[in-house]
């Protein structure tokens, strides 16, 4: 854990032109020394993973001794609703990852049905954290151990009075995770595994809490991923989520995706996705678009 | 919009039981197997021996890599790097080098360099057609050598 001082301080020597002792060359901070596909991409909370799961990689193409970033849009049409995601993800020295994503839930007529108002929207922000442990997900191929990580996401409904009245116990809450990610490469396959600790109704977009649960339960997350070719990845994500509202059932989620990588500097995820029930509008299946830009 | 959802929703069941498949195929399937034919899949000898050219010349010129090696004699490296590969993918040679520690030692490598020489390999192994998926193979054996490779 002392390499991170140690190795922000060079980057920002290098980072400021004043030149280290070596006779190596310059190692540019912001170079993209990761390789292709290697950190995944975001996810729709804004962390570094695929679709709808958390991975244990830190986004972005920086190595252990550069910075990557990205902002990423994302768009989701299921039968009644619409999610729109934006947000910025920072991965530090392939140490430590930083995002902030801002969602947008659209109700569009469902919002009519449920005495809301035509197109009420809920918004939440998120700002995550995720720190590597230990593990090597790429490099470390001679062994099973995976890359494993540690994070949380604070997360911030933006309508406390609503989501209070369908019974949430709150507004904002924590998720705490802990996720184990490995890419077989012999196989081209990238598997992965989270567990959640949240309290979040939906995502969080409908609070947190609930009569049929007040407290942090585990869920899980995983994925399995198949590299198609350098520029093409096919991959399929479960999630399941608390049921802590009584006015509404919530299902477990589900996503099977296409990334497109034609370079370290744009990707573009398109996946078939199910989110099973939401707020009694029955099940709500649609697609998803994600593009990210970034280095 | 109803062909739309249909069709995502057939993709959605394929992509599954395609994923379950591989998951089932891969489990089964053991290392000592895949060792034995890499080699074949890679094209051989003659194969090895063009595309460890050519990354030796990728290498030589590339900016991120070039700077290592002022001092190497480059046949004498592409000639050891092509008895290791062909070594390590299972055919008929034998690696006479210095290991992987001792050789990079004191160099000072770093992460950046690494993943530099594994693109000149990738794009080396492209120009020669070499599957995806094959290459990945080789790639997989030459990873674990960056704890013995890479110091920074
Ligand atoms: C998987 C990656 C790598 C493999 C398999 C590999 C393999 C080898 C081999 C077989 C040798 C010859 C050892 C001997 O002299 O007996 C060697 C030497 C060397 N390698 Fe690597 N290497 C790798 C990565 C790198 C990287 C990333 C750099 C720097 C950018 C590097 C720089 C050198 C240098 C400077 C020498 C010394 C050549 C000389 O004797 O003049 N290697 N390497």
């Amino acid at each position: 854990m002392t390499q991170i001082p140690h190795s922000a301080l060079i980057s920002a020597l290098l980072f400021f032109g004043i030149s280290t002792p070596s006779a190596q060359a310059n190692e540019d901070l912001f170079g993209s020394g990761k390789i292709l596909a290697t950190p995944g991409v975001v996810q729709v909370e804004g962390a570094g993973g695929a679709g709808l799961s958390t991975w244990a990689m830190i986004s972005g193409y920086g190595t252990n001794r550069q910075v990557g970033a990205s902002a990423h849009h994302t768009y989701v049409t299921l039968d009644d609703f619409t999610l729109n995601a934006t947000g910025v993800t920072v991965g530090l020295f392939d140490r430590v990852e930083l995002s902030f994503t801002k969602q947008w839930f659209d109700t569009g007529d469902a919002g009519a049905r449920l005495g809301l108002g035509q197109g009420f929207n809920f918004n939440q922000d998120i700002v995550g954290a995720k720190v590597r442990l230990f593990g090597d997900a790429v490099y470390a191929q001679d062994s099973w151990m995976p890359q494993v990580s540690v994070g949380m996401q604070y997360k911030h409904a933006s309508e406390g009075a609503i989501v209070r009245a369908v019974g949430a116990d709150d507004d904002d809450d924590f998720d705490y995770y802990l996720a184990a990610s490995k890419i077989l490469l012999d196989k081209s396959l990238v598997l992965s595994g989270t567990a959640r600790l949240t309290r979040a109704n939906q995502f969080g977009l409908l609070g947190f809490g609930g009569p049929n649960g007040g407290n942090h339960s585990v869920q899980f997350e995983g994925s399995a991923v198949y590299l198609l070719s350098r520029a093409f990845a096919l991959g399929f994500d479960y999630r399941t989520k608390p049921d802590n509202l009584a006015f509404a059932e919530e299902d477990d989620a589900m996503a099977a995706y296409v990334a497109w990588l034609p370079g370290k500097h744009v990707t573009l995820t398109a996946a078939a996705v199910d989110l099973g029930d939401i707020a009694l509008q029955g099940r709500q299946q649609g697609l998803y678009l994600s593009l990210q830009v970034g280095f | 919009m109803t062909f739309l959802k249909t069709l995502m929703l057939t993709s959605l069941k394929i992509l599954t039981l395609m994923t379950t498949a591989t998951l089932m195929a891969t489990a089964t399937l053991t290392t000592p197997a895949f060792a034995d034919s890499l080699y074949e899949d890679l094209g051989g000898l003659e194969k090895i021996e063009r595309f460890t050219a050519r990354l030796v010349d990728l290498t030589f010129t590339d900016p991120r890599t070039a700077h290592q090696f002022k001092q190497t004699k480059k046949d004498r490296l592409t000639k050891l790097l092509v008895d290791q590969f062909c070594e390590l993918s299972g055919g008929p040679c034998a690696y006479k080098g210095v290991n992987m520690k001792k050789s990079h030692i004191k160099l000072g490598i770093t992460e950046r360099e690494f993943n530099a020489l594994v693109e000149q390999l990738q794009q080396a192994m492209d120009e020669e057609d070499i599957p995806f998926h094959t290459q990945n193979r080789l790639l997989a054996l030459l990873a674990p050598m960056k704890k013995d490779i890479v110091e920074r």
